[in-house]
């Protein structure tokens, strides 16, 4: 039964690109944000690894997008903005912090990325696949963050909390807007 | 892409039917009726703002198709030209149907069809132009485009407009972007650059 707000499969799709070009948009700021303020510093290198990472993914959404003909969200400017922000902010909280915000953020993806894969069908299995690679990287930065002392950020837990929650937001607004 | 209306050989046919009844009937059930009897209808339940919306996606796709072999050379700005050159001379022989056809999408009620149609427009030529942007710009291409192709539709559904006098004024609306760009593109490069260079 089709329900009202419901889109067909071509559709639902392109939510799925458009929501997943947006997140890696997003997360190639947040590290370009942490980069600005602690790049010099000991972890600078951790983060150029993972950057370079995201700038992957997003090139692969990106030509994903031509190719399908799918419309990016119209929020770009403000993932833009609030990418950087979220970086700069964690980072300047401390290394620590920064690696929380990676953590909080990585798990958030790889919550929506599972939850992608479990959706798509056997007639996508490519794009599938690329969903499932990108997860794992995601993982590994999640483990790269909790090697990292992401844990031991005075307040992680509230920290973290308030991160996913975003996430989550942004990822229910990107899919469709 | 905005979704395309159900696409199928029996109702692009009868849009090719209809359009001589057009310029007596209107954007009608009734000139469907004349172009393909009463079982057409079941074809366009929608009626007239159904009809206008197959019509206009059929031209985006023979526009492509009658462009798509002579642009390959082309640099971009000089084959959003052709695209929209072919489309004209597609619909030269319809103009009055296209008239119509604006007439319809211009009432109150049908606004979002209108806003559909004009996009996917748009959309059909950047993507046939070969633009593959996946940033802000993509939107900002579509509106500068969706305002150049109605301009130009406009001016050519004057009477006293030919061919040639519409690709002048679409030539000279293309000059103008190209100076925007340029124009933009020095700010940014400039003072703007220069004002957000750490966020950058």
């Amino acid at each position: 039964m089709t329900l009202p707000g419901d889109v067909s499969d071509a559709a639902r799709v392109a939510q799925m690109i458009r929501v997943d070009h947006a997140g890696e948009y997003g997360a190639k700021r947040i590290y370009a944000g942490q980069i600005a303020v602690l790049g010099s510093g000991p972890k600078g290198d951790v983060l150029r690894h993972m950057q370079a990472q995201e700038q992957v993914h997003l090139d692969t959404f990106s030509a994903l997008i031509a190719k399908r003909r799918v419309r990016p969200t119209a929020l770009l400017p403000l993932w833009h903005v609030a990418g950087y922000a979220l970086g700069a902010v964690t980072a300047a909280m401390g290394e620590r912090a920064a690696m929380a915000c990676t953590v909080a953020v990585e798990e958030a993806i790889d919550e929506h990325y599972r939850a992608q894969t479990e959706e798509l069908g056997p007639d996508e299995a490519e794009l599938s696949r690329t969903i499932e690679t990108f997860r794992a990287e995601e993982l590994e930065h999640r483990d790269i963050g909790l090697a990292h002392e992401a844990e031991l950020t005075p307040g992680y837990r509230v920290l973290s909390a308030f991160i996913k929650a975003g996430c989550r937001v942004a990822i229910a607004v990107s899919e469709r807007v | 892409m905005i979704e395309p209306p159900e696409r199928s050989h029996a109702r692009d046919t009868l849009i090719d039917q209809i359009l001589p009844h057009v310029p007596a009937f209107g954007w009608t059930k009734a000139a469907l009726r004349r172009a393909g009897g009463e079982a057409a209808i079941a074809h366009f339940p929608g009626g007239g703002p159904e009809l206008v919306e197959a019509y206009l996606d059929l031209m985006d796709r023979r526009m492509v198709e009658s462009a798509a072999p002579l642009i390959a050379d082309q640099r971009v700005p000089r084959r959003v030209r052709m695209l929209i050159e072919a489309r004209l001379e597609i619909s030269a022989p319809y103009k009055q149907a296209v008239r119509r056809a604006a007439l319809l999408l211009a009432l109150p009620a049908n606004t979002a069809v209108a806003a559909r149609c004009t996009a996917r427009t748009v959309d059909a030529i950047w993507h046939a132009a070969g633009e593959r942007s996946a940033d802000f710009s993509w939107y900002t291409k579509r509106a500068i485009l969706a305002g150049l192709y109605s301009a130009t539709l406009l001016f050519w559904l004057n009477e006293s407009a030919t061919q040639e006098t519409t690709l002048a004024f679409l030539d000279r609306r293309l000059d103008g972007v190209a100076r925007l760009g340029k124009v933009t593109g020095r700010l940014r490069q400039g003072l703007w650059a220069r004002a957000l260079s750490p966020a950058r």
